[in-house]
């Protein structure tokens, strides 16, 4: 198994010249054959795409074999749908995972080209918002690396997460289309094309026997293409498949209508078709009842779920035996429409009775829940589900008619019970609850951290959880080692496989051998030097991008992530506030030199998170431009957060802000990544946050503020006074106070009054002054502790020993185990 | 469109003579069979040809089986692809019409 330069070159000497051979004759060929061009007429991405090809030959190679052994075999399969998968960069992944990466290398560089450079030039498949479509992505790493038989499912997306740029500090938002130059990882399968009925009405009529036979009448038809990805395990014995769809027009057009003349008309249904795949959508509010998104969500489950059915009946011939074979895993509501799709496609089309079918349906499905927030959680009015889905929403009913009687003889006379549990909200208007659709209908419930699963339990969803209690359950989110050491920090896991061998790529808990060179001045100093050189890199980056110049002896403190109250980046921006005027006004100098970083992409209809983009931006330029504060102060807000980004920014970090409000953040990744790769956290104690405490130990993190009991507590007592804070405190008062004061919006008056309002608001919903001072005590104590370099370098090579827990090998591992009855070639025990 | 319609047993044997059935051509089709639907009560719609059916065509196809059935007669399909064959699944329709693969089999069925 090889990935470190070292002991890949060394292993392979023997070898080398002959395969740096064949891959210089591959990618020349790719050039020629494949791209059509001269090889002296090769442009950089041209260069990359014979490049990526030439790797996909390798890829194709596996997969056909483990087709082979599937076909053979006949394993249980993994299906795992999601509206989102967030790739990023694919060729650095690969050529790690296979171990050719000082190959192609080599190969490139007698080409007078090198491999960073190449790497580069791949857009990033960015087709999801945020931490579900990254935890996606990095589960089929998992798949793969573990050698459990498993197919992602999703949308081909011609627009993925859109492109930020900024201007004078405000977001401004530019369409992503990553395939506008094409992709050379998808392979198009238009043989395997599926048919898909929208829209239309129910007829209600008998059959043949005169039984009653609703029939789907006037529905109009899309066509799903499936569009398949390979992706690679580490060691590159298995690959992953993930499937995604683009929505294609029945006809091309209307020959006929084009033969009249009207090329346009013609066209018409075939672009309505298509737009079914044109974009992903943010996450924000303005997604909630957009027709084209629940049509989204259908196109991606009935592509999906077809597909499995006609997998698993290509080796059997009872449904009976489905489960056994096949599990299909939601994550999060977006594909729970695969309830009533299953349950149509083995009622209406495979001839089951409705109990058999809803056992099979139940016993196949699990649902992963993602979200506490109740005004979350996805609903569609039934009148739009009816014009959509006519015979979806029959089948929803009946589903609902047999659950609640179930309900009613458990909790009789309860009836706010039934109306809470209901798959029907009674409401104006009507609305179909897809998180009770999802839970009614699998067997399986879990939530991504264990505080979060807790909450599941007793806030969101304690009905549910009182009448199903085996159904729940918790695994714990986990993020692959590959991508976000090995690829992200080479540097670093180079150190770390010198040091302790390269076991750790597939059990992360051997991590733990590191501890016993923690306290090693020659370890310590070789993991300063790896932090000092990716630190240098970042400001590079920082310079290039938002024109801040940095030193890269400050101490680096990271917030990247989605910009969202519940984050609370303002919190972030209240105590840089708090620490320059400080400075300024009471010449009180900060331990040590900051430099604060921040990235992340705000929802285009969510005001309030482009505000505190702007905010950033100002108060930055303030700070930026005040002699009193450059040594001590500086703000950088790096635009267009990515994946591939995200490697850059994060094995520079020193300082992880995970500040969410407690109870908010389901689980979080990013507080992973960042504390893998030797950052130190501060944070509350939300989502994954308490279990990095228990792994890390309390000493080598940063935790203040409230916890999600004390939030619910507030909340319902109503005991916030931020009122109190704001006249008790002069720090608090002085940073509210510079909200409404203009003091960073001098040329855009009260731009920022609304801050002053809202946090001096007894309904803030995520309790800024509360949190506030001991937000600035931790802050206070984590400067202290930088000003000890040998103490915090410590700290920070425990944090990474001790993150074995947070590998997605692990969490896939205990989904296959305790939720899918499966095991990979390479599980885990 | 020209319909072929072959004798077999005294049952009527029409070939859809199109790949694909769809809103552009249904309504030509069913102005087009209502001769046949006319002259005959008993009748099999061979669909070897049909590659493409959308709700129209099956509408279409519906209709011939009302018809039909309003004065005692039967409708029978033969020559389904299996991609038609699916989409009859999908919306239930392969639930109210008799479908065999061949049309000696749809003929054949009539006399059972």
């Amino acid at each position: 198994m090889l990935s470190t330069t070292e002991s890949a070159e060394n292993i392979q000497k023997p070898a080398t010249a002959d395969l740096v051979s064949t891959i210089q004759e591959s990618v020349r060929l790719h050039a020629r054959y494949s791209l059509g061009k001269a090889w002296s007429d090769l442009s950089s991405r041209e260069l990359f795409n014979a490049v990526a090809l030439s790797v996909r030959d390798r890829l194709v190679e596996r997969m056909l074999e483990i087709e082979e052994r599937y076909r053979r075999d006949v394993p249980k399969r993994i299906n795992y749908l999601s509206i989102e998968f967030l790739i990023g960069q694919s060729l650095g992944n690969h050529l790690h995972n296979l171990g050719i990466r000082d190959l192609y290398r080599q190969a490139l560089s007698t080409f007078g080209a090198d491999l960073e450079a190449v790497e580069e030039c791949e857009e990033d498949a960015a087709l999801g918002n945020g931490g579900l479509g990254r935890l996606a992505a990095c589960f089929l790493d998992s798949f793969a690396t573990l050698g459990i038989p498993a197919c992602g499912y999703g949308i081909n997306y011609e627009y993925g997460l859109f492109k930020q740029e900024i201007n004078n500090g405000y977001q401004k938002e530019k369409p992503e289309n990553w395939l506008a130059q094409g992709t050379p990882w998808e392979i198009p399968r238009p043989d395997e094309a599926c048919l898909v009925p929208v829209y239309g009405r129910i007829e209600h009529g008998v059959d043949r026997k005169g039984g009653y036979n609703p029939m789907w009448m006037d529905w109009r038809v899309l066509i799903g293409i499936p569009h398949d990805m390979l992706i690679s395990g580490y060691g590159g014995r298995t690959v992953s498949l993930l499937r995604l769809y683009a929505a294609r027009s029945s006809r091309d057009f209307d020959i006929r209508i084009f033969n009249d003349g009207d090329y346009f008309k013609a066209v018409k249904q075939k672009i309505a078709s298509e737009t079914i795949s044109k974009v992903l959508y943010p996450s924000d509010a303005l997604v909630q009842g957009r027709e084209l998104r629940l049509v989204q969500e259908y196109f991606l489950v009935a592509c999906a779920v077809r597909d499995i059915v006609r997998r698993f009946e290509q080796h059997h011939d009872r449904f009976r035996d489905f489960p056994a074979k096949v599990a299909l895993q939601l994550n999060d509501t977006h594909p729970a429409l695969a309830v009533a799709e299953l349950m149509r496609i083995l009622v209406d089309e495979k001839d089951l009775e409705w109990e058999e079918a809803w056992t099979i349906t139940q016993a196949t499905l699990g649902y992963t829940n993602h979200t506490l927030a109740p005004e979350a959680l996805e609903k569609w009015p039934v009148s739009l589900f009816e014009s959509v889905l006519p015979r979806h929403l029959q089948i929803i009913y009946e589903i609902n008619r047999r659950f609640l009687d179930r309900v009613s003889v458990a909790h009789p006379g309860d009836v706010e019970r039934i109306r809470r549990m209901s798959i029907i909200e009674e409401s104006t208007p009507n609305q179909v609850r897809m998180a009770n659709l999802a839970m009614v209908g699998s067997h399986s419930i879990n939530g991504v951290s264990r505080i979060h699963t807790e909450l599941i339990k007793t806030s969101l969803a304690p009905d549910f959880f009182q009448l199903y209690p085996e159904r729940f359950n918790n695994k714990t989110n986990g993020i692959t080692p590959r991508r976000w050491l090995l690829k992200a920090n080479p540097g670093l896991a180079n150190l770390i496989s010198s040091t302790i061998g390269e076991g750790w790529l597939t059990d992360l808990y051997r991590l733990r051998e590191l501890e016993s060179h923690a306290a090693n001045a020659g370890f310590q100093a070789e993991f300063q030097r790896v932090k000092r050189s990716n630190k240098e890199k970042l400001a590079r980056i920082v310079q290039d991008t938002a024109q801040v110049k940095v030193d890269p002896d400050s101490l680096f403190d990271i917030q990247v992530k989605r910009i969202h109250a519940y984050k609370r980046q303002l919190l972030n921006v209240m105590h840089i506030i708090d620490e320059y005027l400080s400075l300024v006004e009471d010449g009180r100098q900060p331990a040590v030199p900051r430099t604060y970083i921040f990235a992340g992409k705000a929802p285009p209809g969510y005001w309030l998170a482009k505000q505190i983009i702007k905010l950033i931006h100002n108060v930055g330029r303030v700070i930026n431009n005040d002699l009193r504060a450059s040594h001590w102060i500086k703000v950088a807000f790096i635009p267009d957060y990515r994946v591939s980004l995200a490697e850059k920014i994060i094995p520079a970090a020193d300082l992880s802000e995970q500040i969410s409000t407690a109870g908010t953040e389901a689980s979080g990744t990013g507080n992973m990544k960042l504390a893998l790769n030797g950052a130190l956290t501060i944070g509350t104690l939300d989502g994954a946050n308490i279990e990095i405490l228990e792994e890390v130990g309390e000493e080598n993190m940063f935790i203040f503020g409230l916890k999600a009991a004390e939030v619910r507590t507030m909340r319902e007592q109503k005991s916030y006074r931020p009122w109190e804070d704001y006249a008790r405190n002069p720090h608090v008062k002085r940073v509210v106070d510079s909200f409404s004061s203009n003091l960073f919006c001098p040329h855009e008056p009260d731009l920022f009054t609304w801050i002053f309002a809202s946090v001096l608001d007894a309904n803030d919903a995520h309790f800024h002054l509360t949190d506030f001072t001991p937000y600035v005590e931790a802050q206070e104590k984590a400067g202290e502790t930088f000003r000890d370099r040998g103490r915090w370098i410590r700290m920070a090579i425990l944090n990474v020993a001790r993150m074995g827990k947070f590998s997605s090998d692990r969490t896939v591992a205990e989904y296959a185990r305790e939720i899918w009855g499966v095991k990979g070639s390479t599980l885990l025990d | 469109m020209e319909i072929a319609v072959d004798n077999i047993d005294s049952i009527a044997v029409a070939a859809v003579p199109v790949d694909e059935l769809d809103a552009s051509n249904a309504g030509e089709f069913k102005r087009d069979i209502a001769p046949v639907l006319q002259a005959n009560t008993r009748l099999v719609l061979d669909l070897s040809r049909l590659r493409f059916v959308d709700s129209s065509g099956l509408g279409a196809m519906l209709s011939c089986l009302r018809q039909l059935s309003a004065k005692s007669g039967d409708l029978k399909l033969c020559g389904m692809s299996k991609q038609v064959r699916a989409l009859f699944e999908l919306v239930r329709m392969h639930r109210i019409f008799d479908i065999y693969g061949t049309k000696e089999e749809a003929v054949h069925a009539f006399d059972h």
